[in-house]
């Protein structure tokens, strides 16, 4: 009760940034009634799976200061459990997903245990290898599909169906999707005024500090890592059974890995909102620049540049992000 | 007398807002819209552009007449049977990212109200366009990818003109073989175990892995070794430590399925690190874009790569010869197989939406699986196009074929491709073994 409590609590947050994101909170409820094109409601989409992903990724890597660049692993755990359950077997989402957590939570552990041990720059370094050797050996995993993945036929799973997740119209996603990005702001509310959110705050100022608190560094780390990670393979999982086909290269790529670190980076890593904002900019932004200008004759990649450029002058600008840049500006004003 | 100067005004008048309207009826069938999904950029963006090309040749020549090429389409202006409608091309770029490709996929049956899609090269990319049509119940023509399970998942709005991997391994098979009994133009028959070893590098997404596993089937059954085969990243900037080892295994063949840039990577590598393979055969793709040979220029003299299309196909074929010199014009150079299996696919669509004289989806399934365009309409050397409307292999194209081009240089220091393979159709004596590095 206590827990649900403090998830539910936002009154430490200024006035104005409740109202902003109480009607935010109302527009994605409502977005679906007014007329939009496919094409928006696919922007939507992935805007609430990057979020949540940045969220995950925020716990460890904002939080904890921790820079992840693996999450893609997870992603791909994730996908690969409901999918291989539902092809194989035909086990629903609803199940494959707790199932697709399991696994993703016990292979953090594995690897959170050695990782920790590592620091800084070496840390990141680590958790990209991981990933990419994780990557490399489901593409020769013939159980898998090995490097052609696997398919959920719509000829097999015909729509809809809200067990297996197998919808033909885009807005049933959205709504499920809706509903985890809901609940991850606020477990995320919850996290980080947990006991766990402020020892890691500790740790990511002064980890000697932190530890001659009687904080135990190293478990509070790969405890974080696993809550982390269990928000990728939710979202894994979604994907999979959204985009209804799965392979390696797509769905455990480092470029996954990097967009979900840049996103929250962006945002503003270290924060509530940060995940969401950085989302909120850079997916419009990508989806939008290349309908606009990607397949334009003559502009063909322009759009690439225009967002490596916006990428980089916001980071140049103000390294905490979007939200550090907010910030800025109210202290400013005070 | 005014009266009657009225009524004359009044009869212009009339005549001249039908005269007026006569044209906007005549312009009033409506373009149909065909949704193109391609990779414009990354690391195929130079295959991409081959294909838009193509496409757009395709399109061009459908919605006018060009009273020069002999072909059915370019007779008159548009689908007639849809009040000569005009084909309109959406092109979409899907960075060979198959997410990206579902998504564009909607955005172009709901938001742009396509007719039908074409697309995407990338078999992974076509693998999930396709679900989406599926679902949608919008048809779907592929003109270029070549990962034979594409067809074998039972589609009703999934037809493919491209031949499919399993014929050009074939093709590839056969050449060897030929090669032992004699059969190649200006070569000796080479004892088989001159040519026994193989090694693939394939890229590794759903069309590279597929042709990796067809080479070591094929190879089981025609009785050559298959000594080593891996898989690499295409988006890879080093591919020395894959060379390293396909070389340890010191393999009379050499066998690669890659696109452009990796393509280019591979042979760079190969040459640095010296390999000396009798055969060197790519599957296509990279192996015959125009900048695998621009960049690799004199290193690439022996190279073998299978194929649809090559310059040579105009000297046999008249309607080849004409649509190439048409491309040629507007491109500045010649088609090559990505082009031309893109101007193919915009063919095969202007045919059955001719025979449909609808836009109907279930008009147009209907016509895709009872039409025929014969082998004199196309530039590619098959023998026609007919969908395969049961067995194993629905939707798929069952006329098609496929060639295999060798490098030469000609007296002018001009490289281009030869063929090499049908051996009753090869235009040079063929260059074995590989001149290597």
């Amino acid at each position: 009760m206590e827990t649900l409590k403090s998830a539910l609590d936002f009154s430490d947050f200024p006035r104005l940034d409740l109202v902003v994101a109480g009607s935010l909170a109302i527009l994605f409820l409502i977005f679906p009634v007014f007329p939009h094109s496919s094409f928006a409601m696919a922007t939507m989409i992935q805007f609430l799976m990057f979020s949540l992903y940045g969220m995950g990724w925020n716990t460890i890597g904002g939080y904890g200061g921790q820079v992840d660049l693996g999450k893609a692993q997870y992603v791909g755990i994730g996908a690969y459990t409901t999918t291989v359950m539902l092809v194989r077997w035909d086990i629903p989402f609803w199940f494959s997903m707790p199932v697709g957590v399991c696994f993703a939570v016990l292979w953090s552990f594995v690897l959170g245990y050695p990782l920790f041990r590592l620091k800084g720059h070496y840390f990141a370094i680590a958790t990209i290898a991981t990933s990419l050797v994780l990557k490399d050996l489901f593409e020769v995993w013939d159980f898998v599909g090995a490097a052609r993945g696997l398919e959920i036929s719509p000829i097999k799973f015909p729509p809809p169906d809200f067990l297996r997740l197998i919808f033909k119209e885009d807005v049933y996603y959205y709504d499920v999707i809706l509903g985890f990005f809901f609940v991850g702001i606020l477990y995320m509310n919850w996290f980080r005024k947990s006991r766990l959110g402020f020892q890691l705050r500790a740790i990511k100022d002064n980890e000697e500090v932190a530890r001659s608190l009687g904080i135990n560094v190293h478990w509070a780390k790969i405890k974080t890592y696993a809550i982390a990670t269990a928000f990728v393979s939710v979202v894994g999982s979604f994907h999979a059974c959204y985009i209804k086909n799965i392979e390696p290269e797509d769905t455990m790529s480092l470029d996954i890995s990097i967009l979900i670190a840049l996103m929250a980076m962006l945002g503003g890593a270290g924060s509530l909102w940060g995940p969401i904002i950085g989302a909120g900019i850079l997916i419009p932004l990508k989806s939008y620049l290349k309908e606009w200008l990607g397949a334009t004759a003559g502009l063909i990649g322009i759009d690439l540049i225009l967002y490596a450029l916006i990428i980089m002058v916001i980071s140049a600008f103000e390294p905490r992000g979007i939200w550090g840049i907010v910030q800025k500006v109210r202290r400013r004003r005070q | 007398m005014k009266s009657a100067i009225r009524l004359g005004m009044v009869v212009v008048s009339v005549l001249a807002v039908i005269g007026l309207m006569a044209p906007v009826g005549a312009l009033a069938a409506e373009a149909v819209k065909i949704g193109v999904i391609y990779p414009l950029t990354g690391g195929a963006a130079a295959e991409g552009r081959e294909l838009r090309a193509g496409a757009e040749l395709a399109a061009e020549i459908i919605n006018a007449v060009y009273k020069n090429i002999s072909m059915d389409m370019a007779k008159s202006q548009g689908i007639k049977s849809l009040g000569s409608a005009k084909i309109e091309l959406v092109f979409k770029d899907h960075e060979g990212n198959p997410t990206l490709g579902a998504d564009l996929a909607k955005k172009l049956i709901l938001d742009d109200k396509v007719v039908g899609i074409m697309g995407c090269y990338h078999s992974a990319v076509t693998k999930t366009v396709s679900a989406v049509c599926e679902q949608y119940g919008v048809p779907m023509i592929n003109d270029s990818s070549t990962s034979p399970d594409l067809t074998k998942r039972g589609f009703k709005w999934f037809w493919r003109t491209t031949p499919h991997d399993t014929t050009f391994t074939t093709d590839l098979f056969n050449f060897l073989k030929g090669l032992t009994e004699g059969k190649a133009k200006g070569v000796k028959a080479v004892p088989k175990a001159q040519i026994q070893n193989l090694a693939s590098a394939c890229e590794k997404t759903e069309w590279g892995s597929n042709v990796s596993a067809l080479i070591e089937s094929f190879a089981k059954e025609y009785g050559f070794t298959v000594k080593k085969s891996i898989l690499y990243a295409a988006k890879s900037t080093d591919l020395s430590s894959e060379v390293g080892s396909l070389k340890a295994v010191k393999p009379d063949v050499m066998l690669f399925a890659s696109y452009a840039s990796d393509a280019i990577l591979m042979l760079k590598t190969l040459k640095a690190q010296k390999a000396q393979p009798k055969v060197l055969w790519g599957q296509d793709a990279g192996f015959e874009a125009p900048e695998f040979k621009d960049t690799l220029r004199d290193d690439i003299v022996g190279v073998l790569t299978r194929t649809v299309f090559l310059p040579k196909v105009a000297s046999v074929k008249k309607v080849a010869g004409e649509v190439d010199g048409f491309y040629q014009k507007k491109v500045g150079h010649s088609l090559s197989g990505a082009s031309a299996r893109a101007f193919t696919g915009v063919q095969a669509w202007a045919a059955v939406l001719e025979k449909a004289g609808s836009t109907k989806p279930a008009d147009i399934q209907k016509a895709a699986n009872a039409i025929k365009i014969p082998a004199d309409q196309l530039i590619v050397p098959w023998q026609g196009i007919q969908f395969a409307t049961s067995g194993e292999d629905i939707g798929q194209n069952i006329l098609g074929s496929g060639m295999i081009g060798q490098y030469q240089k000609d007296k002018d220091g001009k490289i281009s491709l030869e063929i090499a393979y049908p051996f009753d159709l090869a235009t040079a004596n063929l260059i074995f073994p590989f001149p290597g590095y």
